[in-house]
């Protein structure tokens, strides 16, 4: 007897011949070992962007941007929108979460060498990826209005100037004119919810495509073991449900971070206060702020701060073209040096947030 | 001769020697003095020529040689009579040179030019070639005294006329500014100043002591010694020197206690000039402390309602009867301090229990008793709303109505402070009842606030075990299928 | 590995169970989902963020020489109706020390209660403390409706 499932299935099959697509899908299988823990951060991060773009259709049938009415907008959708409180807060939460968890995504695949031949694309489109959603934080924290906004933003655009030759021209461009104002807010709105979602959509297509037609990568000790003896899990359903089962835990803990820690709202951006003390930008930020702080003024002929932005641009470069300068780990050989470089990487991150935050 | 003749032969022929030895060093005056002339007269009583300034001093030239044309040659410096701003100017080659000052032996200040340029005085007359006022206009020109001497024109029992001579005469005061008053000395006289300085007191204040000498600005311009926020510094000068006032037997702490006073705080911390300075309730030129009766109307030209509302009362003719004076009994006059509900009621601190008791103006203690008791439950009222409209802010949730709403809690209890002048219980319920009901609502909203806090919170439970249910029967599920494949496999 | 007919019938109950509550579990996290999304949707009854513009009510509710307190945003406005007929609209906290002002029929003018400041029909202080005139505001008459917003 046909169930409705089976109904259902043939009636697509029919017309799109799912038997090959099948067949592919239920070959997948993941590595189980003990790094396999780091696999489902993949899979979380997707679900927070999912999330993300969920809430922020949501928020967007509320929010009026526009100096006038953006603050006012979220007011409104947290105090009389029905869940309108629950909906914003998962938004800023998320939005958060989802950094940290690309970047530990970023990081295990890192040290894993998972970026090694052939899979250079995933991680340069992977590392894009996270520049968005940088690129993302930035732009959406603008969006309410606020004071801290508003100053964090003239900040972070300042330091963008900063950049010889460029960095005046790339300034103006995001800041729509020489100075942050309703202008600004436009141009912010446009990119957070038309120009950095399709680049994003269109990274994150290619970067999944790759993980499916490739599969998971297996850790570089195991490159020698014999294919027979290596654990393994299929993908469909195990693994499949697995992440279920940490995507619902993962949406009950943004549940309780939107109740019992409220996303604030502060005061109403006002260009012509002076900023308030201890102006500081999002914690994902905070380590490069921290840094440019640190550098002196001049150093031989060279700005300081230009200095530093120019390092950390080169820094992060070097970061994305690892697959390209790793080739011991391309020939399957265990490669220290990138190791230690990550652990310096990570230790000064943390190191330089945690400055950041309490100073 | 007899001795005595000679004596005196010898004093006159010493004094006109001396005499003439003195004009003999001023050619100019001693030959003047053959022409005559009320300068020349007037010359000889003058301080500069005491201290052996000649006429050359101011007119320029030569004192020192007779022939007159020589002595009034204009390539030794002669300018005649001086016209217009020529003469300050004259005045001010010593008086504004310290060094100069000093070589004449003289210790009075110098810099009373530049202080006069600055000031109202200073601008441009109507025929648009001098200046206002010059140092002679005040000081005259030949015989001049120093400010001390009972004849000098500037001395206080002589500069009201001086000031009077233009700021009393309407026609001139009209081509400057029209709407300024002309009769500041009629009212002047009506003060005790004014009636102290008539009979010959130099101490009391006159025209300078306030509006001051050289550097005198208009009322509204913040330099003014009589600028609003300024008043209090300028009348405690005098007011507040107990040595200078003793012999006139009134206090002196005044300023001490004003600066200390809601007015005084206001006016001299916060700058507002809608508070009262000395003046406001004094007067300017007719300075004079308010009548008993007539207290609450000055103090009511600002607190209105208070003042009506305490003359249609029955205080009104009790106060008058008993020559109280109005509002001070209970609020104080230079020491007013913010007028809280522990002045009402019958405690020790407040006011009503002075004339009013069980046994003694029974109906007064009672209705004391009564509004102070209202008014505290309107106060409580309105900070238990207060703190729960905090609360409900602080844990997020929106509360912006209510908030509005507490201004008219907050207006209310200002209605039915102003309504206690009316010492009429059954009007101030009415007021106290209008806001407690305000109260009560903004509670309500605040309370509904909390209650959602709350609701939002049991949803979170609810939905969290929801999602529990699932994650475990799905684990178990997992688990299942994975225990199917382990032994499917083997 | 055979399990007899009693054990595979617990191992049935077992299945069914177990089915049961992750169907029941899945519908209940679905309405734990879908209530709040779909309240979210539906419009709050004050439909807009008012605080640009408010309504202050009909024409025909205000008399001529009348003056009314109105709610904007979180501030007070005093909306007058003078004898022409004609709407000015002030923002009405006294600029001396923010006092809620009130229009005056008897006086023709705007006053405030606490230090007796006043101010003409045209918001400027004209006697007392206040140190500078009412901020006015927009009035808009659209049909019999009015409307009040800040001025640009």
């Amino acid at each position: 007897m046909k169930t409705l499932w089976t109904k259902l299935y043939d009636w697509i099959d029919e017309r799109v011949e799912l038997g090959g697509l099948i067949e592919f899908m239920g070959k997948k299988y993941v590595p189980v070992n003990r790094h396999s823990v780091w696999y489902y951060f993949g899979g979380v991060s997707l679900f927070l962007f999912i999330i993300q773009v969920v809430t922020g259709i949501l928020l967007l049938l509320y929010y009026k941007s526009g100096e006038q009415l953006a603050f006012e907008s979220i007011q409104f959708i947290m105090s009389k929108v029905q869940f309108g409180w629950l909906i914003r807060s998962i938004h800023s939460w998320t939005a958060n979460l989802f950094i940290l968890t690309a970047m530990i995504h970023m990081f295990s695949v890192y040290f894993e060498k998972s970026y090694r031949k052939p899979r250079e694309v995933t991680w340069v489109t992977g590392m894009l990826m996270l520049f968005l959603a940088l690129g993302f934080g930035f732009s959406g924290y603008l969006l309410p209005w606020n004071e801290l906004a508003f100053f964090a933003t003239k900040v972070g655009t300042d330091i963008a100037g900063a950049v010889p030759i460029v960095g005046k021209p790339i300034m103006v461009f995001l800041r729509g004119g020489e100075d942050v104002t309703g202008a600004t807010l436009s141009r912010f709105f446009g990119f957070h919810i038309a120009v950095l979602p399709g680049l994003f959509t269109v990274l994150l297509g290619i970067h999944l495509l790759m993980v499916q037609r490739q599969g998971m990568s297996e850790p570089m000790e195991r490159g020698d073991q014999p294919a027979a003896e290596r654990q393994r899990m299929p993908f469909f359903p195990n693994f499949l449900l697995r992440d279920l089962l940490l995507w619902l835990i993962v949406l009950n803990l943004l549940a309780i971070l939107a109740v019992f820690f409220p996303w604030e709202l502060g005061k109403k951006a006002d260009a012509f206060a002076s900023a308030p003390a201890g102006i500081k930008p999002e914690w994902y930020f905070l380590f490069m702020f921290q840094t440019l702080k640190y550098i002196p003024g001049k150093i031989l002929f060279v700005d300081g701060e230009v200095l530093g932005i120019l390092l950390f641009g080169l820094a992060g470069l070097l970061w994305m073209l690892v697959p390209f300068w790793d080739w011991k780990s391309s020939r399957g050989e265990r490669n220290r040096f990138v190791n230690y470089v990550g652990i310096f990487v990570i230790f000064y991150i943390i190191i330089l947030t945690v400055i950041g935050w309490i100073v | 001769m007899r001795p005595y003749v000679r004596s005196l032969a010898a004093a006159f022929i010493a004094f006109s020697a001396i005499l003439s030895a003195a004009s003999a060093q001023d050619k100019c005056l001693s030959c003047h003095e053959g022409v005559g002339g009320k300068p020349v007269e007037l010359f000889q009583r003058d301080i500069h020529h005491a201290k052996g300034v000649t006429c050359a001093g101011c007119h320029g030239g030569n004192s020192k040689t007779d022939d007159m044309e020589k002595a009034m040659d204009k390539n030794a410096g002669y300018i005649g009579v001086p016209k217009g701003d020529e003469i300050s100017k004259a005045c001010a080659k010593c008086h504004s040179s310290a060094e100069m000052m000093k070589n004449l032996h003289s210790s009075i200040p110098t810099g009373q030019f530049e202080k006069l340029q600055l000031s109202v005085h200073g601008k441009l007359a109507v025929n648009g070639k001098e200046r206002i006022v010059q140092c002679t206009t005040c000081h005259n020109a030949h015989g001049i005294v120093s400010v001390h001497s009972a004849a000098s024109p500037v001395f206080p029992l002589n500069i009201v006329k001086t000031c009077t001579k233009c700021h009393g005469d309407p026609a001139f005061m009209r081509t400057y500014n029209p709407s300024l008053p002309v009769d500041q000395l009629e009212k002047y006289r009506t003060s005790v100043h004014g009636m102290r300085n008539l009979k010959g007191d130099a101490k009391v204040a006159e025209c300078a002591s306030c509006h001051g000498s050289h550097d005198i600005f208009p009322v509204k311009d913040p330099r003014s010694s009589i600028y609003a926020t300024n008043v209090p510094q300028t009348c405690s000068h005098c007011h507040s020197d107990a040595k200078y006032m003793k012999e006139y037997k009134i206090p002196t702490d005044q300023y001490e206690k004003f600066s200390r006073s809601v007015h005084g705080v206001a006016l001299l911390k916060k700058h507002d000039t809608g508070a009262p300075a000395c003046n406001s309730c004094h007067g300017n030129h007719a300075a004079t402390p308010p009548g008993v009766n007539s207290i609450s109307k000055v103090c009511g030209t600002c607190h209105a309602l208070n003042a009506d509302l305490f003359s249609s009362s029955p205080h009104k003719k009790a106060f008058d009867e008993r020559k109280l004076p109005e509002c001070e009994t209970c609020h104080g006059k230079h020491d007013i301090i913010v007028a809280t509900n522990k002045l009402l009621g019958v405690t020790q601190e407040a006011v009503c229990s002075r004339c009013h008791s069980e046994s003694q103006n029974a109906k007064g203690f009672e209705a004391a008793r009564g509004m102070r008791s209202l008014i505290d439950s309107l106060e409580s009222q309105e900070k238990t709303a207060v703190s729960l409209v905090e609360e409900a802010e602080q844990k997020g949730m929106e509360i912006s109505e209510a908030k509005f709403k507490l201004r008219d809690a907050h207006q209310a209890r200002l209605e039915s402070r102003t309504m206690v002048h009316s010492f009429n219980q059954e009007r101030f319920k009415e007021v106290v009842a209008k806001g407690l009901g305000v109260t009560a609502s903004v509670r309500e909203e605040a309370v509904d606030a909390l209650d959602e806090y709350v609701f939002r919170r049991i949803g979170l439970g609810f939905a969290t075990l929801a999602i529990t249910i699932l994650v475990v029967s799905l684990y178990l599920y997992i688990r299942r299928i994975e225990r199917r494949q382990a032994t499917g496999a083997e | 590995m055979m399990s007899d007919a009693g054990d595979s019938g617990q191992q049935e109950n077992r299945r069914d169970f177990l089915k049961i509550a992750l169907g029941g579990g899945l519908v209940a996290w679905l309405a734990a989902v879908l209530y709040p999304i779909f309240a979210y949707l539906n419009p709050p009854k004050q439909a807009e963020v008012e605080v640009t513009s408010v309504k202050a009510g009909k024409v025909s509710a205000f008399e001529k020489e009348s003056g009314t307190i109105v709610r904007f945003g979180n501030k007070p406005v005093v909306l007058i109706r003078n004898a022409a007929g004609d709407f000015r609209a002030f923002l009405a906290t006294c600029t001396h020390l923010d006092c809620t002002v009130q229009y005056r029929k008897d006086m023709g003018l705007i006053w405030c209660a606490c230090h007796n400041g006043r101010y003409d029909l045209n918001g400027r202080n004209v006697a007392g403390p206040p140190p500078r005139p009412l901020d006015e505001y927009r009035v808009v008459i659209q049909g019999e409706e009015i409307f009040i917003s800040k001025k640009a």
